[in-house]
């Protein structure tokens, strides 16, 4: 797939924009602070209603007015479809094809995308919740039924979280409710758990020879699931089971601290090179190459599920990767999948001028 | 400008309705100057009424003018059964249907905590003290919404009755009738799939 044309209205530092795009290779050019990033990031917010910069869409409606309007257009193997995404204060509006989609789940996965941007680090170096929050962002987009188990399992914790607070203030002693409510929990965490795990076995059957060979031969690298709740290759009702029974055994300790201490919220996973994990033990460098090679075999996996590729949007990271890094990742990105790069200068970027790239010159918040 | 009095009391009272506006609110008050008086009457009489002479029925729980509600007086009906509901408006869709003759019970609501609404908020004492004191009842079928909170008001009452070796069953949820496959959504699928039945 690729994306033919954005409009913006409002969003970010752009009052109002028209854009039509190469389907292979597009540059956005300009010094710091112009609004290269926010491009990116509109594309992104238009694939999955959320920015990876923020979790408040305000922050994206450009300061003094009232709402942001992004579109696009989407042409795909058989099809074309235009996307609308209206930002407010009353929240969000999305279009598919000029039709309101109540359920954003109706709307998200139209277009896919894979950023990769310098804060990716994170993904390596950063708590579990940058984890934990990404994994949930890429599995959104192939997988409906993960997005709907997502948004209940939060809607239901919330509730127990609540429930454990008023068993411990005693103004309630009722424990059905709680059993009843855990039941629930580990019905929808279970099965969060287990699309999780098998997310992560699909994508190191990619990642492990794209690592291979950026390492040339010299690391293996391997994604290892984390959870209280057993043994996360089990059968999803056998990971039922176990985290039930662990929400079970940790009702006493949840009540007195009015949270849940076990499940999907709490879980982790980490890249291990060569039997050591590398937030502890790697150096700057083998993170970045893991991190390089996760989002490389993202592109693989994607076009697995979806027979089709997503759309890579690189924020600045082609400066800061060395010359076989950067090979390595220009040569992925093959003909067919569409890339948007943001750079302070083409010197940083060995590009292949035959490659024709459409260069845009952004200068606070238009095109020059 | 602004209107007389009466007129911005009437907008005022329209706009306590939900979904109106004080656009429509305005138009409706205009509206109303203009209507027979005898309609009117008649209007502000059967406000007046709906408070005055509806209650809820002390069995069920439904909304009622008469004591109990017209279906837990009906003995006809088939007392082996208690279909539960969230709301009262759930009785006449289920009502309309033509083929459930048995008696209801109305929860008034479904559990949940961040809303602040626990077992004692809810009519369920009521229904436990019914099916104590009624050995006729076999069955209870639960009719709460397929929200989450719908499910596990359902399973709470479930567990809540099991025990008193009655059977408890809950409203099948799947494809609408008459639907597509091709174009229900993946969630509903899933359920109809899970929900399957021998035929
Ligand atoms: N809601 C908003 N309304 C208006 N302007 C905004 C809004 N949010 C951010 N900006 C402005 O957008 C600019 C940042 O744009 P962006 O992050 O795209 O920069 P960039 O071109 O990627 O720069 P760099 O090269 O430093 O990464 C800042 O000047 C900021 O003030
Ligand atoms: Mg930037
Ligand atoms: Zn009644």
């Amino acid at each position: 797939m690729y994306l033919q044309e954005i409009k913006l209205n409002n969003f970010r530092n752009y009052s109002q924009l028209d854009l039509q795009f190469d389907p292979h290779l597009n540059i956005f050019i300009g010094a710091n602070a112009q609004g290269k990033t926010n491009l990116l990031e509109a594309i992104l917010v238009l694939a999955l209603v959320r920015s990876h910069r923020t979790s408040n869409n305000q922050e994206l409606i450009k300061w003094g007015t009232d709402f942001s309007r992004l579109q696009a257009l989407v042409q795909k193997d058989q099809s074309r479809v235009s996307l609308e995404l209206i930002l407010s204060s009353a929240g969000k509006k999305a279009r598919l094809n000029q039709l309101e989609q109540k359920k954003l789940s109706q709307y998200v996965g139209q277009l896919n995308v894979i950023l990769f941007a310098p804060e990716d680090l994170n993904l390596v170096k950063g708590s579990p919740s940058v984890r934990r929050r990404f994994i949930d962002m890429e599995i959104g987009q192939i997988d409906k039924i993960y997005l709907n188990n997502i948004s209940k399992y939060r809607q239901i914790l919330k509730q127990r979280n609540n429930y454990l607070k008023k068993l411990r203030s005693k103004k309630t002693s009722d424990k059905l409710y709680l059993e009843v409510i855990s039941d629930q929990l580990a019905g929808f965490g279970s099965e969060i758990i287990a699309t999780r795990y098998q997310f992560l076995q699909k994508i190191q059957h990619f990642l492990q020879p794209i690592h291979q060979e950026i390492t040339q031969g010299q690391e293996n690298l391997q994604l290892d699931y984390h959870t209280l709740a057993g043994d996360p290759a089990q059968k999803v009702n056998d990971i039922y089971q176990s985290l039930l029974t662990r929400l079970t055994q940790q009702a006493q300790h949840d009540i007195a601290f009015g949270s849940t201490s076990v499940g999907p919220h709490r879980d982790d996973f980490s890249f291990v090179v060569n039997q050591k994990d590398i937030q502890k033990f790697g150096s700057q460098g083998q993170q970045r190459s893991a991190v390089l090679s996760m989002k490389l075999a993202e592109i693989d996996l994607f076009h697995q599920e979806v027979g089709d590729y997503p759309i890579l949007l690189l924020d600045d990271v082609l400066s800061e990767l060395d010359q076989v890094r950067q090979t390595q990742l220009l040569q992925a990105i093959h003909e067919r999948i569409q890339t948007f790069i943001t750079t302070t200068s083409l010197d940083n970027v060995q590009i292949d001028k035959n490659n024709r790239p459409k260069i845009f010159n952004i200068k606070a918040g238009g095109i020059i | 400008m602004q209107y007389p009095k009466p007129v911005t009391r009437l907008i005022e009272s329209y706009m306590k309705l939900p979904g109106i506006g004080e656009k429509t609110a305005t138009r409706l008050a205009f509206f109303t100057i203009n209507m027979d008086q005898e309609d009117v009457g008649e209007f502000s009489q059967a406000l007046q009424e709906v408070q005055t002479k509806l209650h809820y029925c002390h069995i069920c729980g439904n909304i009622t003018d008469q004591e109990p509600c017209e279906i837990c007086a009906n003995e006809q009906r088939d007392q082996t059964q208690i279909l539960v509901v969230e709301q009262p408006k759930d009785i006449m869709a289920l009502e309309n249907m033509h083929s459930y003759n048995g008696l209801y019970h109305v929860l008034g609501g479904v559990l949940s905590p961040v809303n602040g609404i626990g077992p004692d908020d809810l009519r369920i004492k009521q229904l436990v003290e019914r099916l104590q004191h009624d050995d006729l009842i076999t069955e209870v079928i639960v009719a709460t919404n397929a929200t989450s909170e719908g499910e596990a008001t359902a399973m709470y009452l479930a567990k809540l009755i099991k025990p008193a070796q009655i059977k408890v069953t809950r409203l099948a949820h799947g494809l609408a009738v008459g639907a597509d496959i091709e174009y229900a959504d993946q969630m509903t699928l899933q359920r109809a799939v899970d929900g399957r039945q021998q035929i």
